[in-house]
């Protein structure tokens, strides 16, 4: 058993026209047995950037308080929002920090930078980061994720077609694996806002 | 007799004095005038700034207003750079505070915490005391909102209503008379010759623009100005908003002069009624 699979995640993020969307599954599961069906796992650090932490519980929520600090002292400091490029870069950086004992988290960065342009990246345990302009995907079910996203997505898709996608790759992939699922929700960020929808999906 | 007992920080004169500490407050009396009062719904805090040259291109939004915490802010009198140091260990112990408990700094805390960094230099080390006067202002769920003022021996204490640098006795003396209004005053008046005055005066504290209103005045009074203008003044509020969640509000220009010229308007009718 790995210890990135001990509890249970799937998590995609995608580009589309001017917006980007992050969506993942809500379980907490302890190997086999679930034990949570509302996990928080996507994080709203700005208005426009979201990270989302797919891996060990424990190191979930402290990296969500480590990034939060992490941006609040930058905005204290600098008079500025912290962009999704320099938000990725910092958060390689404390995993290679830890390059010898590492947060068992691989990470997802989804935004718009200030020119509302949309940004994702993803990352390794140890703070590998890769930049696409189409979609990133983390967690236990990646093989099923990487299939579903491939296969239906397109380029500069609206709002709306794009949470459609989003959600039937999500879905579809969580359901043929075992530790993701039970729960789901969407995040669409476009220059006017974010909007966060929960997903109706099999509970098992 | 006190020179020789005035290099170091860690000597007490035969008095029992420490004197590097009390130079460093004096220091401060020739910084630019920082008044903070507390209202019913929030807490203001004005500053006279002393630099402004038109050949200033400042990165920073203020030299006098800083930031701490979503929940907190400063301002400074005094040595800037010193300020920086501690503004920057305000800022960290308040986020690390947040990251340890998920909770918000409360006040006091925040507080004590720079105090205690603050002390440390008039205790160990030979190094010599910061030069900063503080007024912070805050808000948490313990105590509503609180206004502080702290100085370079590490000392720190609460207010209603206090004023820090240059000229602060002139304007403490106009928060004495004019900061609240004590109520059943008729009452008291013969009251006052036969029972103790326990404090039965109840303060009743300003609603924000009576806070604002009160810090300008105040500033005029300590500022040498002839004519006070609102590039001279930065007015600084925190509030909380419908959510819950605290407003930093630095005034623009055009607000400021908007209070500046009320509260003229007000001294000059008070002016022709007597």
């Amino acid at each position: 058993m790995s210890i990135l699979e001990y509890n249970g995640a799937a998590i995609i993020a995608m580009t589309g026209k001017e917006c980007v969307a992050i969506a993942s599954d809500t379980r907490l599961g302890a190997q086999a047995q679930t034990v949570s069906c509302d996990f928080r796992k996507v994080f709203k650090i700005d208005d426009k950037l979201f990270v989302g932490l797919a891996g060990l519980a424990t190191d979930v929520t402290t990296l969500e308080n480590t990034l939060k600090f992490r941006r609040s002292l930058y905005e204290l400091r600098e008079e500025r929002s912290m962009t999704p490029k320099v938000f990725s870069n910092v958060l390689s950086n404390l995993l290679y920090e830890k390059r010898f004992g590492p947060y068992f988290i691989e990470p997802i960065v989804a935004g718009l930078d200030d020119t509302n342009k949309p940004f994702l990246s993803g990352m390794d345990l140890i703070g590998a980061p890769v930049y696409t302009d189409d979609f990133v995907v983390s967690g236990t079910a990646t093989a099923n994720m990487y299939g579903m996203c491939e296969t239906l997505y397109q380029k500069d898709m609206e709002p709306e077609e794009l949470f459609e996608t989003i959600s039937q790759a999500l879905l579809a992939s969580v359901d043929r694996d075992a530790l993701s699922g039970w729960g789901a929700e969407v995040h669409i960020i476009t220059k006017e806002g974010v909007t966060s929808r929960q997903l109706k999906g099999r509970m098992d | 007799m006190a020179r020789r007992y005035d290099s170091s920080t860690t000597t007490f004169s035969p008095e029992g004095r420490l004197h590097q500490v009390e130079y460093a407050i004096e220091a401060i009396n020739n910084a630019g005038t920082c008044v903070g009062i507390l209202a019913k719904n929030g807490v203001v805090m004005a500053c006279e700034k002393k630099v402004t040259s038109s050949l200033l291109a400042p990165t920073k939004t203020s030299e006098k207003t800083y930031k701490l915490c979503d929940h907190a802010a400063c301002t400074v009198a005094g040595l800037t750079a010193d300020a920086n140091i501690l503004i920057d260990q305000a800022r960290l112990r308040a986020g690390r505070y947040q990251y340890q408990y998920v909770e918000p700094i409360p006040m006091e805390q925040l507080v004590e915490h720079v105090c205690n960094y603050k002390q440390a230099y008039t205790q160990y080390g030979g190094l010599r005391p910061f030069g900063v006067s503080f007024l912070f202002a805050g808000y948490d769920t313990h105590y509503g909102f609180q206004l502080y003022q702290s100085d370079p021996s590490g000392n720190y204490s609460g207010w209603k209503a206090t004023v820090v640098g240059a000229n602060n006795q002139a304007g403490k003396s106009l928060l004495k008379t004019e900061y609240g209004v004590t109520s059943n005053k008729e009452e008291t008046k013969e009251e006052m010759k036969t029972n103790d005055m326990k404090g039965d005066d109840v303060v009743e504290m300003p609603d924000l623009e009576g806070a604002l209103e009160l810090a300008v005045k105040v500033l005029n009074k300590t500022m040498d100005a002839t004519a006070t203008s609102s590039d001279k003044m930065e007015l600084f509020s925190l509030t909380l908003d419908d959510k819950g969640e605290c407003v930093h509000k630095i005034l623009t220009a055009d607000e400021t002069q908007k209070v500046i010229d009320k509260v003229e308007a007000k001294a000059a009718a008070a002016a022709t009624e007597s």
